[in-house]
């Protein structure tokens, strides 16, 4: 079991990269050997993705989070689960090459920070702490599917706005389309994120009851979460467009990318994976 | 007969003087005293047919039913593995519009047409295909020195006798003429690279081609790679893809900014004939809702009576208008900007940032420039629709190559049917002297035999024969796709086919390896007569 996993390490992120690279023949060269791939291959790799987030779970006993390494393949399996969703539902495979590429940035990244060990603490074991955990990474898989959404509709704002008309235009669905998806993407996002703080809040009343909230990751998360709920609030208020929602969807994904490494790294605190 | 453009196809003897063999437009008719014929009237001669009857035999059939060489399985070969062919023609490149404009067939007069040159007894199928830009007749003729003339003086000269003068008309033939027809139809040969249109036409030829009789079985599986090219080019190249027009640039950048033209509500500021192009575009592709202001209330009228579905602004509140509005065309010829970046801005207050597409297709520019950078305002002229136009063109260009690849299959696919079409004959004569072999050896042995194995030797002997045949039957069909089929002369010669003695004591006998395939049967069914085993029709 220990090799099998031990070599889906290195097999997910490739198998990524060739998904990724078969979306972006799909998307700059329109090859029709790749789009008939495209789907199957992308299937294939999340079974596989299954399969090895399954074995983490049964050799430890333990939700498989226990890690940053963890956290962040879980955020990518999230991330590709809700863009097989969105490509099978709308019949669209224009923007995977972008989003089956954050899948693979963030595999890779939790490939590189595997460790052997795998901690095994009484509070992996508590069903409350899945439910915490599982909240914030569908909120960062959401937030993630809604950054790489707002990178492309800032590309073809500029595309239609400048009538300059680069490798992105006519190949994406239109701006209200995008807008339409990031936003849905955000919403789910910051309700997921909002369930993650209030029961991560509940449970650090109990568990810590002192200082829980000078842990830096609750802080940059609290952050992450302030820069989500305005930049919504905003858009729903009409005082921000599209174009400042993508902006500030972007600058989120930075907040969640430092929360979920840099703080675990660098920073030390009881949500550090030590 | 003109040169062809390929090299590959020899002279035809007694051509009445052709310039030399060059591709388009270089082939042109050199010497018009080389033209015979060149009075004859459409139908002049011999009996002219009349449309077929629902239920009648095709222009082959009745070939078939007059000449020992008929289309379909006999139909000569073009000397290139596929059938003989033959196209005449004229597009934009060869010839000038008051010239083609005088060969353009209408639905009556092409039917009528073909019906004359099915008249002539050296053409077996023919195919006539008349748009703005071309007008080109594709035969499949019996003798293409005969077949050549009268197409000539019917479909040419008859109505533009200045097209003798070489450089005018274009010649193809065999494989040329097939690719030449699939790549029209594939719009590599269009105007506008590309353009979609001409699928559709070449579609109404065929139909036409086929409601008069003049489709045999040649040009209809000529025409059915023909179209299958055209379709697979759309869905598998980018060769139609973008805009390559201003009024379809604007449905193109609309689209790429609305979910759909359908709840897209339009203001056309003017209503001159280039608002009303650009207006046609966008109601040919789903506009509902078209709001138009102008100066004159009788333009305006004008524009309603094309665009009913249009309400009439007078032009002092197309301002009022712009908040209600996702599109914004603006064709005035006022020598001041009918909206400034204040105003605009103002309007887009009112519909709170949502997006807003203007087009200034004006000159001087109806929009004050600057208008271009507040937010949410997407802002295009000429200039950048231009922008866009040259953009699809040069991709459009850079899928040529991927286009003329589909052309090769379909064309390869084409002959292979050919091919297979004349193998099927020989196949059968191969294996009834195979069956005969086999029931002579059979009826020595036997009785060397117990009776209680007789029926098993004759299962085995049986399936012996069509193992050993299976494979050469396949090759000689061309399946598999082999670049380097076997010679059918060389086969025929090497089991002595055509040895008259042996082949009379084939009558009667069975096939042992009936096709399985329905490919084979449809074959048959489409060559539509007794062209199978016991006939040597077809035969090389």
């Amino acid at each position: 079991m220990q090799i099998l996993l031990r070599a889906a390490v290195i097999v997910l992120p490739l198998a990524y990269l060739l998904v990724a690279v078969d979306y972006g023949f799909v998307f700059f060269a329109a090859e029709p050997r790749a789009q008939r791939a495209a789907t199957p291959a992308l299937r294939a790799t999340i079974l596989l993705h299954l399969g090895y987030l399954l074995g983490l779970a049964a050799g430890s006993r333990q939700f498989p989070a226990a890690t940053e390494s963890q956290a962040l393949s879980m955020v990518a399996f999230a991330v590709a689960v809700v863009y097989a969703y969105v490509e099978w539902h709308g019949r669209e495979r224009s923007t995977g090459f972008w989003l089956v590429s954050l899948v693979f940035f963030f595999q890779l990244l939790a490939s590189v920070l595997t460790h052997p060990e795998t901690p095994d603490r009484a509070i992996f074991h508590d069903p409350f702490f899945a439910l915490h955990v599982s909240l914030a990474l569908l909120g960062y898989a959401a937030f993630a599917v809604a950054a790489a959404y707002a990178f492309l509709f800032l590309q073809l704002y500029r595309d239609l706005k400048a009538g300059r008309f680069s490798t992105f235009y006519g190949k994406l669905p239109p701006l209200a389309v995008l807008e339409r998806m990031m936003l849905v993407a955000l919403t789910a996002g910051f309700v997921s994120l909002t369930g993650a703080v209030v029961t991560g809040a509940l449970w650090a009343e109990r568990l810590y009851p002192s200082d829980w909230l000078h842990d830096p990751k609750i802080l940059a998360t609290l952050i992450t979460w302030a820069i989500y709920g305005l930049a919504l609030l905003l858009r729903r208020l009409r005082r921000w467009q599209g174009r400042q929602t993508a902006l500030a969807s972007l600058a989120g994904l930075g907040t969640i990318l430092f929360s979920l490494v840099a703080v675990n790294l660098f920073l030390s605190g009881f949500h550090a994976f030590h | 007969m003109p040169g062809a453009d390929d090299p590959r196809d020899p002279p035809v003897p007694g051509d009445p003087g052709v310039a030399g063999a060059a591709d388009r437009g270089a082939a042109g008719i050199s010497g018009a005293a080389g033209v015979s014929g060149v009075s004859r009237a459409p139908g002049a001669p011999g009996a002219p047919r009349t449309p077929r009857a629902p239920g009648a035999p095709a222009a082959a059939d009745r070939a078939a039913a007059a000449d020992p060489q008929p289309a379909g399985a006999g139909a000569a070969s073009g000397g290139d593995g596929g059938p003989s062919l033959l196209l005449l023609g004229i597009d934009f490149h060869s010839a000038p519009v008051e010239l083609r404009e005088r060969v353009a067939y209408g639905q009556d007069d092409a039917e009528k047409l073909l019906v004359h040159l099915l008249a002539r007894s050296a053409i077996a199928e023919a195919l006539l295909l008349s748009t703005c830009n071309r007008t080109e007749v594709v035969l499949q003729p019996r003798d293409e020195e005969e077949a050549y003339r009268a197409a000539l003086d019917l479909v040419f000269l008859a109505r533009a006798p200045e097209l003798e003068r070489p450089g005018l008309l274009y010649v193809k033939r065999h494989h040329a003429a097939a690719r030449h027809l699939l790549a029209v139809a594939c719009g590599l040969e269009s105007m506008v690279l590309g353009e979609p249109e001409i699928l559709g036409q070449v579609k109404q030829a065929a139909v036409l081609a086929e409601a008069v009789g003049a489709a045999g079985p040649v040009l209809r599986r000529l025409l059915r790679g023909a179209l299958a090219a055209g379709r697979r080019a759309r869905q598998e190249t980018a060769i139609a893809a973008g805009a390559v027009s201003f009024g379809y640039a604007v449905v193109e950048l609309a689209r790429n900014i609305f979910r759909g033209l359908e709840d897209c509500r339009v203001l056309l500021i003017g209503a001159g004939e280039i608002s009303r192009a650009v207006a046609r575009n966008l109601v040919e592709r789903g506009a509902r809702e078209l709001r138009v202001a102008n100066r004159s209330p009788e333009r305006a009228r004008q524009f309603q009576e094309e665009f009913p579905q249009a309400a009439a602004l007078p032009f002092d509140q197309r301002l009022l208008a712009i908040p209600e509005a996702d599109l914004v065309i603006a064709s005035t010829g006022a020598d001041e900007p009918v909206i400034t970046r204040p105003q605009l801005a103002a309007a887009m207050d009112a519909r709170r940032g949502r997006p807003l597409l203007v087009v200034d297709l004006g000159v001087p520019r109806n929009v004050e420039p600057d208008a271009g950078r507040l937010e949410n305002v997407f802002l295009h002229s000429l200039d950048s629709l231009d922008h866009l136009i040259q953009r699809n063109l040069k991709r459009r260009k850079e899928e040529v190559p991927r286009v003329e690849e589909i052309l090769d299959q379909e064309v390869a696919h084409f002959h292979g049917w050919y091919r297979g079409l004349r193998a099927e004959p020989l196949i059968a004569l191969l294996q009834k002297r195979a069956e005969r072999i086999r029931r002579q050896e059979l009826a020595q042995a036997l009785p060397h035999f117990p009776e209680s194995s007789h029926e098993r030797l004759e299962q085995l002997t049986r399936s012996l024969v069509r193992k050993i045949l299976h494979h050469p039957s396949n090759r000689l069909r061309g399946r598999g796709g082999e670049e380097h089929l076997p010679r059918l002369d060389l086969v025929r010669e090497l089991f002595r086919l055509d040895d008259a003695d042996d082949l009379a004591g084939l009558e009667g006998a069975d096939r042992p390896d009936e096709p399985a395939d329905r490919d084979d049967r449809a074959r048959r069914d489409e060559i539509g007569g007794p062209a199978g085993p016991t006939g040597r029709r077809g035969a090389e």
